[in-house]
């Protein structure tokens, strides 16, 4: 008992406690140091947090070149899955497609109309003059949302005109030298942009929170705080410098409640701006005279011809869908008719066995009557040379009633 | 000359292999702790920690094991140290298992490891829930260990072949 207990000492002070070659410390040692740097690590010790810091950043940036290998594996991988998919992913965008293409009909239809009646109204703006630039610098300062543009006034940049990323308000021109120019953005606190506040069309105006959104002021007097759904915000066209409908962003109405100032999440991220668009915008000036009159039937017969169109893609697609249902009831049809032939032949084929059945037994019987009354005439003897029985020439003989 | 080079490289790969495998395995999803499969994961780190604590001492240094478990830590997002811990006490575990050991035997050696994952099993769960306040999954984590455990004689066989393999240039040695 109390070797045993020695060899377990032993054991476990050699595992534990004893360096091996080449090993600078003992594991019990490691084990403690472990726990001190949990322990201290937990309370927030200043030099263990730098600690912490390091070699968080050797992990990360470790891993991330040591993962290399295994995102290329994942990225082939994904590439088998996807071709693969390839034709579950192809049908599924045919259906799409066919769904999309009646839609974007609706929106030209849509478009035609609100073009049509924007002109009645004469509030119909078109882009007169479009400039794709690339942002220079984009250096916040606390006291300006700005970026500096690569074009200026050689490009036909003009103060006023109006800058967008893709479909959506980032700001205006407020500043234009010969070869650059500077935007205000829409987050700035001096930035006052007429807006239409969507679904209900109140208009106010909005300004910069002096970071990445905006708040509404003036709301002319409208409560929106009894709102329940999220509102979209654009611009409202007053003033004329901006068309309206111009995308800006969203009030969440979670947020509506909580704080007193209505707060517009901007669509778009200021810090990652790279290239944009300035734009200016004119009202297109058209009395109702006669020109504008043929322009306006001209629409009227694109949106009749958009409605057809609309209208003939949605009886094909109906007419498919018939076609599909009648294929598949055909086919239904025919495995059962299928089915039906197949049962008849059988019973046929019984039947007509049984008729031969039938036929030879009747015969059979019919030869055995006349065999009792004409088998004298026909059977072989010692005194004549008639037939043999069991021979069909005795059996011919015995249907012939013993004639031959 | 350039043989003789060629063989040197692969004697230090040899040499390496063990600990260049954990810290891979340990800084990539190698380590199958979350493989995307439902009730299906298991730790590799400590499968090979064991095997070669057991079978050759020498390929994994203390201090390697503590800065691996370090890295553990900072890629899984667990307070930082006690992967260091835990990777010291199993390869404890198996120090005293060799130290006891006259004839080694595979079922022993598993069962062992079986004992071993419970109990570091048990202190991590005792240090992440009541000292570190983590919410633990019961079911992953015992499935976790049934797999680990499982898992443990199929690498042993991978790793053993592997060793066999570079036998030729330890012998060079």
């Amino acid at each position: 008992m109390e070797q045993s207990r020695d060899d377990f000492v032993i054991a476990i002070r050699s595992a534990f406690l004893k360096k091996g070659t080449q090993q600078r410390f003992s594991l019990l040692g490691l084990i403690f140091f472990s726990i001190i740097f949990l322990i201290l690590g937990e309370i927030n010790f200043k030099p263990i947090n730098y600690i912490k810091i390091a070699i968080k950043e050797i992990a990360y940036r470790s891993t991330f070149i040591v993962s290399g290998p295994e995102k290329i594996i994942g990225i082939g991988f994904n590439k088998i899955t996807d071709h693969i998919n390839h034709y579950s992913n192809y049908k599924n965008m045919e259906e799409k497609l066919d769904k999309l293409e009646a839609l974007d009909l609706s929106n030209q239809i849509i478009t035609l109309e609100n073009i049509k009646y924007k002109k009645l109204v004469d509030d119909y703006f078109i882009k007169n003059n479009e400039i794709f630039a690339k942002v220079l610098i984009d250096k916040n300062s606390p006291f300006l949302r700005s970026v500096v543009l690569n074009k200026g006034s050689k490009n036909n940049i003009k103060l006023g005109m109006a800058v967008l990323d893709g479909e959506y308000l980032i700001g205006k021109v407020v500043e234009v030298n010969f070869f650059t120019s500077r935007v205000l953005l829409i987050s700035d606190i001096n930035s006052k942009i007429p807006v239409s506040i969507s679904p209900n069309d109140v208009q106010a105006i909005m300004s910069g929170d002096g970071k990445q959104n905006a708040t509404l002021q003036y709301t002319q007097g409208t409560d929106l705080k009894n709102n329940n759904e999220d509102m979209m915000v654009t611009t409202s066209g007053a003033g004329g410098l901006f068309k309206s409908g111009i995308l800006i962003g969203k009030i969440n109405f979670t947020e509506i409640s909580t704080t007193n100032n209505l707060k517009v999440n901007i669509y778009k991220d200021f810090s990652q701006l790279k290239y944009v668009k300035v734009i200016s915008f004119t009202k297109e000036e058209k009395a109702l005279d006669q020109t504008s009159k043929d322009e306006l039937k001209t629409m009227d017969a694109q949106i009749l011809e958009a409605t057809k169109q609309k209208e003939n893609i949605r009886i094909l697609l109906e007419e498919k869908k018939i076609a599909e249902e009648v294929r598949k009831n055909i086919e239904i049809e025919n495995s059962q008719l299928k089915r039906k032939i197949f049962n008849l032949q059988t019973k046929l084929t019984k039947t007509e066995e049984a008729v031969e059945e039938q036929k030879k037994q009747k015969e059979n019987i019919e030869f055995l009557e006349l065999n009792l009354l004409y088998g004298h005439k026909c059977r072989k003897t010692i005194f004549n040379k008639l037939y043999k029985v069991g021979t069909p020439e005795y059996k011919k003989c015995v249907l012939q009633k013993g004639k031959m | 000359m350039g043989n003789l080079r060629n063989n040197n490289i692969i004697r230090i790969f040899f040499e390496y292999f063990p600990m260049i495998l954990l810290f891979v395995s340990v800084m990539n999803d190698l380590d199958f702790n979350d493989v995307g499969i439902k009730y299906f994961s298991f730790n590799f780190s400590y499968i090979l920690i064991f095997y070669y604590t057991l079978k050759r001492k020498e390929a994994l240094g203390y201090v390697s094991l503590f800065i691996a478990g370090l890295f553990n830590d900072v890629i899984v997002g667990l307070p930082m140290g006690i992967s260091s811990l835990l990777f010291l006490l199993l390869c404890g575990f198996a120090s005293y298992l060799r130290n006891i050991t006259l004839r080694p035997n595979l079922v022993k050696d598993w069962l062992f490891f079986l004992f071993t994952l419970l109990i570091i099993n048990s202190f991590s769960y005792i240090f992440l829930v009541f000292i570190f306040e983590y919410d633990i999954d019961h079911t992953n984590s015992i499935i976790n260990t049934l797999f680990t455990f499982t898992f443990y004689i199929f690498f042993t066989y991978i790793f053993h072949f592997i060793e066999n393999f570079f036998v030729g240039y330890r012998n060079a040695e």
